[in-house]
């Protein structure tokens, strides 16, 4: 067995920072609407030298295991990093995808654009006063048949 | 009473698991007989949350098993019970109060008879018995342990939310079944998990999932995956069937048990619309 195998067997017997975040600061939803699958991130914010800085981070996944998988990777990286180096970390993650085959890439898609929509929430909130849960909407499911639609963007109270 | 409820489920789930862990036949029996009396604590308590018109949902913290020695786990489960004990003061239902009780000193004192032994379950070894599966076969097997071991844990905790809040004796009696039905499948997926070093507690289940709204249209989703779950069995059959007569004779049998599923939800959802 490889390395990575020994790695992503890691990943879907214990997934790194899976659970519900009772006290987050923000919540930020990537979900698919053909299919209900759906990923949410719970983040706990502070400010770090003027910076926005995410101190803590939760997933949760009504997905597959794929899905369980890049969340605890994606999560992981995103914990105890700046605002900026997560919007970085999710259009590096977003640009890596390109190249991969649509319905191979829907389901870390799927975790990056719900962290990028737990980031937006946040500000938004900052904003208005008024906490903001942002939903990002895919159209892709890890299923070939389907079409890939561009990302389009929700926003709901 | 809901702190009661969320760590009676942690102990039932660390005791399934073990029970899994143990290679010793009476080990095994004794964890697995705790693990299901457990489980009945859980579904009593959370009656008694309904009772007093409390708020609950099936939250709760992850549960570290990874160990090397089965002494270790059962410790952990003891230390559970101890944690529980603590708890009962919350509990102003008497007679529940003391079977728990009384259940949890007996389970104490057997739980400390159980021999040590050593526990393969986490090693990822990817073997089962003496097989030689391919790569790629080994591959498809370990996700599909992995979804569907989390899937039957899904349906059972759904199956009993809907449940412990109908009052209807047949849709009852269907979700019984379907709840047996999924322990059954649970178990075999998980050995095999232990079998192959790679046993993990499923995941937290999502509130949206068994909070069901629409019950009509549950049953059809319910459906639909069921017939989904049947063409997963059958892909892997395939996928086994050249390293191995034995476990695609297991799938194909897991396979058609699903027929009876698909046809019980379709009698639950017929049920439902007459009657509602």
């Amino acid at each position: 067995m490889t390395e990575m195998d020994r790695e992503i067997i890691g990943h879907m017997a214990n997934p790194n920072n899976y659970g519900r975040m009772e006290d987050a600061d923000s919540i930020g939803i990537g979900e698919n609407p053909l299919n209900g699958e759906k990923v949410i991130i719970y983040i706990n914010v502070s400010k770090k030298d003027d910076n926005l800085h995410i101190d803590d981070i939760k997933f949760e996944a009504i997905a597959c295991m794929t899905t369980v998988v890049a969340g605890s990777i994606i999560t992981n990286e995103a914990k105890d990093i700046s605002f900026e180096t997560a919007e970085e970390l999710v259009a590096v993650t977003l640009g890596m995808l390109e190249s991969v085959p649509p319905e191979e890439a829907a389901c870390s898609e799927m975790v990056a654009v719900a962290l990028k929509a737990a980031i937006d929430g946040y500000k938004l909130s900052q904003e208005s006063g008024e906490k903001q849960t942002v939903i990002y909407k895919i159209e892709q499911s890890c299923s070939p048949e389907q079409e890939f639609s561009a990302v389009e963007d929700k926003q709901e109270k | 009473m809901k702190e009661l409820l969320i760590k009676t489920h942690e102990a039932w789930m660390v005791t399934l698991m073990a029970s899994f862990m143990s290679k010793d036949a009476e080990s095994k029996r004794v964890l697995n007989d705790f693990s299901d009396i457990l489980f009945r604590h859980f579904t009593w308590i959370e009656k008694a949350l309904i009772e007093d018109g409390i708020e609950y949902d099936y939250n709760r913290d992850a549960v570290p098993i990874k160990v090397d020695s089965l002494k270790v786990i059962v410790t952990n489960i003891i230390d559970r019970l101890n944690t529980l004990d603590m708890m009962l003061a919350m509990l102003d239902k008497e007679a529940l109060k003391f079977r728990l009780q009384t259940d949890w000193d007996y389970m104490k004192y057997a739980l400390n008879e159980i021999k040590d032994e050593e526990v393969t379950a986490f090693d990822a070894n990817r073997e089962y018995k003496d097989y030689n599966l391919t790569k790629e076969a080994t591959d498809a097997l370990t996700l599909f342990l992995f979804e569907e071991g989390y899937k039957e844990y899904e349906l059972i905790m759904i199956y009993n939310y809907l449940k412990a809040h109908s009052n209807d004796d047949y849709l009852n009696k269907i979700f019984q079944i379907l709840i047996d039905e999924s322990f059954f499948h649970l178990k075999s997926f998980a050995e095999m998990m232990a079998i192959m070093g790679i046993l993990g507690v499923p995941r937290v289940i999502h509130k949206s999932l068994y909070q069901v709204d629409d019950v009509t249209q549950f049953l059809k989703d319910g459906i639909d995956e069921e017939l989904a779950a049947k063409e997963q069995c059958k892909e892997l059959s395939d996928a086994v069937a050249k390293d191995s007569d034995e476990l695609a004779k297991f799938f194909d049998f897991i396979n058609y048990q699903e027929n009876y599923h698909i046809e019980l939800m379709k009698d639950a959802l017929k049920h439902y619309e007459e009657n509602r």
